[in-house]
């Protein structure tokens, strides 16, 4: 396959997959060589389309169990026999890990598959595989997630078995040595190629002493030094209901969901003992990490200060990032370094909103003859962008896009799921999906001008790798 | 205990007809939101291109964004994008593919935007040059900056014999450095025809609606010559071939066999025979293989069994595996065998029963989503697969008899092209060969 690319969701962590589901967008640079009749025939098209725009009110519910006192989102849809639950223990992620514990959310996550209660070895497995039930779990950097889905059908043996694995994990010696090696062994896997070698060290450039620097998987000591006591504690301490958010979607009403948190969330402790990560500070001074290596393509990665999902710049700061670098083929970045020059597949901008420190990240890959000029491109067009902004036009052809493409984030069950409980962690409200596209409208050039200057700044952090 | 849903339902409830101009259409009914996914998947990848033109069916793919009469340069792209549709495509060995996921008012522009550039593409000079450079950055990316992707194109190149379906999708750099625009026009007017083509409209329509808004895009252009596919159908030796591949940034060895055998397009019959062997064998981490090789005798890290019946010509059936830290590949080699002939020994009526139930309980979840419908539905037409067939694999995979699985794997063994690929660190100075 050939996929041609559209950048942006690259190099990309989990939450910011949510995050794009909730805000997706793009949006172009127009060029003038476009004749305005041909224009106005094109959008005829759409205004005499015999297909009008449908409403579709995605509602959105609050249920709470009665016993656990969980309570989740809820958007019930009938289309399928199919439920879907998204949930996520805040602040358990892997920037978590004790300092001499470095991969162990991660650790847990494998193993929190492997068996329970009395499902030994492959059973536990087995009994999923059988009914087409799905579980899952991951550490990101802020937050421990999961995820469930399964037929209607088999929806209480799901949560019996999601409860059974959350509170009664085995962790059995021979399966923890098994991902231990299995871990170990990624760690060796990273390094072979480039881009996971540039990402890595990107981020202990970015973050020096500060968690977010660590391996996502780890380090081969700590992995090795786990044990279940290990395991177990950190269940106790961040598995609890204290900071757990739950989104549920599917052919599931109101009393079956609030029934259902309880199956899926009985015996966990309400308390435990997170801990508390930092806010990361970092000198945006310009530095660049050069990692020399004989690789078929150059590339760079790139970050400046950004804006928390919650912060009242972050829809201005989102309708910029499009423009410059988020809308694909269309951005400013894409049209003047790979459309009108061929310097590269991909040049893309995205904004990260990790908890402890929101970045613009932006990177672009290039063979060695090209890359002088794609970087000198690049410079150009990010400082322009934080002089002098965006126009009008670019501005109304953003939003178009983003009311336009509103819909599309319900395309899949699992992803409504996950959207659910994102609204949750940024403190969006349940009637976010009906006011989304007014807070869209209501941005003006001006604001949106005004982030531009803020945080599209020339001085960046940046590695790169290659041949320079 | 068997959980499955009743035989009569049809998987993704599709219907299709066919246009006037021999344009198949297929449209999948998912009310769950007012949105469609659009795909058009013309049956002609990168087997179909001229000898010493490699890349020209990807390089094709790339400028039909470039723009035609009625949307010249980047007004394709822009109509996209302030519509709020998501747009790409992508190009392999026997398929180049076309597809939007939109909002259902912006259908209609879509389609007709993608009816246009099927005919009416104009490739000026300017852009070829630019778009010849992109897709050799792209090459450059996907495949020199990662070792795993130069070892799967090396044991393609050895299976295939000199074929065209052991070529680069991207062409080589020399080819794509080499590439003019009449060979990628040639390829245009030859293969982006309606009767060469699948169209899918996933999402909020029915079959009605579907209809008329195809009769009405898609019907103009007309049908164009359709060359025999026996022309690039590659008559393999049963070779046993072995590669032995060192690379600089390899870290940990990696142990991969292709074997080229019967696909949707080729024996069909032998299908889900070979698809149960695969899941039966390999398929996640409750399969015989991971059971024996991972947990029980721990000489591999991990191993999986893949197969990929999607083509007009062979099938490609995969064994792979990385092997635990000590273990030498020739040790890993012989365990692998040892546990394949005991699980092939273990092979039951229950076991395969067993096997059936899990492929079984995941089917539904395969209309969840309007794109992984189109997605599915795209690719199984293109490979000739009848839609009463897609609609119907819970019955397919039933019916199979655990005797044919058995009698597939020996098959296979016996009579296919087979490739065993090894891929490990570069040896270092005062390493002994």
């Amino acid at each position: 396959m050939a996929m041609r690319f559209r950048g942006r969701r690259r190099h990309v962590l989990r939450y910011w997959v949510i995050v794009a589901a909730l805000l997706l967008g793009s949006v172009y640079f127009l060029k003038s060589e476009f004749p305005y009749s041909e224009q106005n025939k094109w959008k005829n098209l759409v205004e005499q389309s015999t297909l009008k725009n449908v409403r579709f009110d995605a509602k959105v519910s609050e249920v709470s169990g009665v016993r656990s006192g969980v309570s989740a989102y809820l958007m019930t849809d009938k289309e399928n026999p199919i439920v879907s639950i998204n949930f996520l223990f805040k602040n358990a992620g892997y920037a978590g890990d004790d300092a001499r514990e470095q991969g162990i959310a991660v650790m847990t996550a494998v193993l929190l598959g492997e068996g329970a209660g009395s499902y030994a070895g492959s059973a536990l497995k087995e009994e999923l595989e059988n009914r087409g039930i799905r579980i899952s779990f991951a550490a990101g950097k802020d937050d421990f997630t999961g995820s469930l889905l399964t037929t209607k059908e088999n929806l209480q043996k799901a949560a019996e078995f999601l409860n059974l694995m959350l509170t009664k994990p085995r962790f059995e010696k021979k399966d923890i040595a098994r991902v231990q090696k299995q871990m170990v062994n990624a760690l060796l896997r990273q390094q072979e190629n480039p881009n996971q070698v540039l990402a890595l060290e990107f981020n202990k450039e970015l973050f020096g002493r500060h968690p977010y620097a660590q391996n996502p998987l780890g380090k081969e000591a700590d992995i090795l030094a786990a044990d279940d006591k290990k395991l177990r504690r950190f269940v106790h301490r961040n598995l609890i209901t204290g900071n757990l958010l739950v989104g549920i979607a599917g052919d599931i009403d109101s009393a079956e969901a609030s029934a259902l948190l309880d199956k899926m969330f009985a015996g966990l402790p309400r308390k435990g003992s997170v801990n508390f990560v930092r806010p990361a500070d970092i000198d945006f001074n310009g530095r660049v990490r050069q990692i020399n290596r004989n690789t078929g393509q150059n590339v760079t990665l790139k970050a400046v200060r950004g804006v928390a999902r919650t912060d009242a710049d972050f829809y201005p700061l989102f309708v910029a990032n499009h423009i410059l670098g988020g809308a694909g083929l269309t951005s400013r970045l894409s049209q003047k370094i790979r459309e009108e020059k061929g310097l590269t597949y991909g040049v893309y901008t995205y904004l990260q909103v990790d908890d402890k420190a929101p970045l613009i990240v932006a990177g672009f890959s290039s063979t060695e003859d090209k890359y002088a000029e794609a970087e000198k491109l690049f410079v150009q067009e990010w400082s322009a962008f934080g002089q002098n902004g965006v126009s009008e036009e670019e501005l109304d052809k953003a939003k178009d896009y983003l009311l336009a493409s509103h819909n599309l984030r319900f395309a899949s069950i699992e992803n409504v799921a996950a959207m659910l409980t994102a609204m949750q962690k940024y403190n969006l409200g349940l009637d976010f999906l009906q006011k989304r596209n007014d807070y869209i409208r209501a941005l003006t050039l001006e604001e949106v001008n005004r982030v531009a200057r803020k945080y599209f700044v020339p001085q960046m952090v940046s590695a790169r790798i290659g041949t320079f | 205990m068997l959980v499955c849903f009743d035989t009569q339902a049809k998987l993704f409830n599709a219907e299709t007809f066919v246009l006037d101009n021999g344009l198949e259409v297929v449209v999948v009914p998912n009310r769950r939101a007012p949105i469609v996914k659009q795909m058009l998947w013309y049956k002609n990848g990168s087997v179909g291109e001229a000898p010493g033109k490699g890349g020209s069916a990807h390089l094709l793919e790339h400028l039909m964004f470039r723009g035609t009469k009625k949307t010249p340069g980047q007004t394709f792209n822009r109509l996209m994008e302030e519509n709020g549709i998501e747009s790409n495509a992508f190009t392999s060995l026997d398929v180049t593919a076309y597809h939007q996921l939109l909002d259902i008012s912006r259908l209609e522009l879509a389609m007709a935007l993608e009816a246009d550039r099927m005919q009416n593409l104009q490739i000026n000079k300017q852009d070829f040059a630019l778009e010849r450079d992109i897709v050799f950055q792209e090459r450059k990316q996907r495949i020199d900056n990662n070792p795993l992707a130069q070892f799967g194109e090396e044991l393609r190149r050895v299976l295939w014999q000199g074929s065209p379906y052991g070529r680069p999708v991207t062409g080589t750099e020399e080819e794509i450095l080499n590439l003019s625009p009449t060979d990628v026009e040639a390829y245009y007017r030859q293969n982006y025809i309606p009767n060469r083509a699948v169209l899918v409209l996933s999402g909020y329509l029915d079959a009605t609606v579907a209809r008329s808004l195809a009769e009405k895009y898609y019907g103009a252009p007309d049908a164009g010559k359709v060359l025999s596919a026996e022309q690039v159908f590659p008559k393999l030796k049963n070779i046993r071939a072995r590669v032995d591949m060192r690379l600089p940034d390899v870290q940990t060895p990696r142990w991969l066999k292709l074997f080229a055998v019967s696909s949707y397009g080729h024996k069909p019959e032998d299908v889900y025979p070979l698809q149960l062997l695969a899941a039966y064998m390999g398929g996640g981490e409750t399969s015989k293989l991971y059971k024996k090789l991972v947990l029980r005798d721990k000489k591999a890290l991990s191993v999986s069994v893949d197969y990929d019946p999607l083509s007009q010509s062979y099938g490609i059936f995969s064994i792979s595996a990385v092997p635990a830290a000590g273990v030498r590949i020739e040790t890993l080699e012989q365990a692998l065998q040892a546990a394949w002939e005991e699980s092939l020994r273990e092979l039951s009526l229950d076991e395969i029963q067993n096997t059936k139930q899990k492929m079984l309980a995941g089917l539904i979840y395969l209309r969840d989503n309007p794109e992984d419908a189109a997605y599915i539905i795209g690719a199984m037409r293109s490979a000739g697969v009848p839609l009463a067939e897609i609609e119907s694999q819970d019955d397919k995979i039933r019916e199979v008899d655990y005797h044919a699985v058995r009698k597939a794997a020996a098959t296979m063994m016996s009579d296919a092209p087979q490739v065993t690929g090894i891929l490990q660190p570069e040896v270092k100075d005062g390493d002994a060969l």
